[in-house]
């Protein structure tokens, strides 16, 4: 026998952290599935939920809050009720199709598109994400330092503090253990819903504005427009097709799971537009009061808000955009990271070992860094990111619901799973009504004379 | 490393091999999967496509203007 130390690699399939790791988690999804007892199906949901909430809470960020306080200061309860409910309606449209293109083609939206179009269109798609990405997470921080200032913490400590959260929940190096976490302080969106409920809003007003969609104060105006167009952009971006079909992939997705993947986003969504809704329905007062909120940011929002919900009202509203800037800076920093690693082909998922898995965590970091570095520079123009960032978003959703209807309706890789008329329909639907929006915003601006300022 | 240890190693790895591929589907597996081919695109897409990149670039001009223009508008609402 020769004394050559034999190969274990040749004669083993090579296995890599990430995948002992994602077949523990289905392990536990295949004995509920083919388990019996009666909360079997519940059990299952808990496990498969959490891409599409997170990606839907995710974007009830830091400047979509500001954005609904915005409307609910300047409109109170009327159109825009009902505009969120439409615009999270569109949101799980086009975020359904991205759990179906994970689960069946078991790939990322980035490599898809560079795999199926090639470098050309991918760089463009990569670049509006890359953009769209780090002046978002610019957003976040500034939202978790507005957040966290009402409580007296300097920026520099709640900068760093969310950085070095960020930082410790992507190394737990487990996709479970980060979606869990992430889950949890997601949980803390809902804390606008005790300050919309303090304010005691008149439930008949607000079952109305539901069918009347009304009454709209001061009609269409250019301020109208932007601020339905940064309300579009708080309900459907481009990060999140690429987050959630990620997040899917990285979960261990297959087709049976879809359904799941379907009560995931349905959720994701319901949550959403209730917390939504509450942010509009928290800041009525100031409306009623005509409290001039044109240029207030994170925290103006809280202090305004004390003399009508108290300091506790005040404290929850604060926390919770502290945490809508918390939670999208963990799920955008993992889109970027997500996307990275799936176009240069290196490791790409939250179960790698550091070893594995270093570009991925170093792009998590680099993400996260970049936007917290620039936040801390003194007199940084911050304040534009914060007022485009949403309307960028909504302008460049058009071509990346393109790609993904051209991916979804692709049968050579999707199967029986590929889109029917309806999806298509609404999938379209919702394309052209981005284009008009974003249309209807380039002409206010090009001829301002032709709408009220 | 010597047999013994060898042959241990080898017994571990197939049965966590064999358990893993149990659970997951060949293309869930981080090192098989295989690349996609190019789809062909109609010009009717590429059109559209096109159309697309230059309404985005248009209106990321526009948002320029608008935030360091002479005329500024209300941006924020």
């Amino acid at each position: 026998m020769s004394n050559k130390p034999l190969d274990i690699d040749i004669l083993v399939p090579t296995l890599t952290d990430e995948d002992v790791k994602r077949a523990m988690d289905r392990k536990r999804v295949h004995l509920l599935r083919n388990g019996r007892g009666r909360n079997r199906l519940v059990w299952l949901l808990w496990l498969l939920i959490g891409p599409g909430i997170l990606a839907m809470l995710g974007e009830n960020d830091g400047p979509s809050m500001i954005s609904y306080a915005t409307t609910g200061a300047k409109y109170g309860i009327g159109f825009f009720l009902p505009f969120i409910v439409l615009t999270f309606a569109m949101a799980f449209v086009v975020q359904e199709m991205t759990v179906r293109l994970g689960a069946v083609t078991k790939r990322g939206h980035a490599e898809l598109i560079y795999t199926r179009f090639g470098s050309f269109w991918g760089f463009f798609a990569m670049g509006d994400l890359i953009i769209g990405n780090l002046l978002t997470l610019v957003t976040e921080f500034i939202a978790v330092r507005a957040g966290l200032g009402f409580f007296g913490v300097p920026p520099v400590l709640a900068v760093l503090g969310t950085f070095l959260i960020i930082i410790g929940v992507a190394l737990s190096r487990r996709y479970w253990t980060w979606e869990r976490i992430t889950m949890a302080f997601a949980a803390f969106n809902f804390l606008f819903v005790p300050v919309a409920i303090m304010t005691h809003p008149v439930s008949g007003q607000v079952v109305s504005a539901f069918f009347t969609w009304g009454p709209l104060p001061g009609g269409v105006t250019a301020g109208f427009i932007l601020l339905m167009m940064s309300n579009i952009g708080a309900t459907v971006t481009p990060w999140m097709l690429f987050f959630q079909q990620s997040a899917v992939v990285d979960k261990g997705y297959t087709v049976a799971d879809i359904h799941q993947g379907r009560i995931d986003t349905g959720l994701g969504a319901l949550f959403a537009a209730t917390t939504a809704i509450a942010t509009v329905l928290a800041t009525t007062p100031l409306f009623l009061h005509h409290v001039d909120a044109s240029n207030f940011q994170g925290a103006d929002f809280a202090h305004a808000l004390v003399p009508f919900v108290g300091n506790v009202g005040a404290t929850l509203f604060a926390l919770g955009i502290f945490e809508a800037g918390l939670v999208a800076a963990l799920t955008i920093s993992s889109s970027s990271a997500y996307a990275f690693g799936e176009v240069t082909g290196r490791s790409h998922s939250l179960n790698s070992s550091l070893r594995e898995g270093w570009p991925f965590y170093a792009i998590v970091i680099a993400a996260a860094g970049i936007a917290a570095a620039l936040v801390l520079i003194p007199n940084a123009p911050l304040v534009y990111i914060v007022l485009i960032v949403n309307v960028l978003a909504t302008l460049s959703m058009p071509p990346a619901i393109v790609f993904l209807l051209l991916l979804v309706n692709d049968r050579e890789i999707m199967g029986k799973y590929a889109n029917g008329r309806l999806a298509n329909f609404f999938g379209i639907a919702v394309t052209l009504f981005l284009i008009c929006a974003g249309l209807i915003y380039g002409v206010t601006v090009v001829f301002p004379q032709l709408i009220p300022v | 490393m010597d047999s013994k240890e060898t042959t241990e190693k080898l017994a571990t790895n197939h049965l966590e091999a064999s358990w893993v591929h149990g659970v997951l589907e060949p293309e869930q597996l981080s090192t098989a999967k295989q690349p996609f081919g190019r789809q062909k695109m109609s010009r009717t897409t590429v059109f559209i496509l096109w159309a697309l990149r230059v309404y985005v670039i248009l209106m990321a001009f526009l948002i320029a203007w608008q935030i360091t223009g002479p005329q500024v508008l209300h941006l924020h609402p």
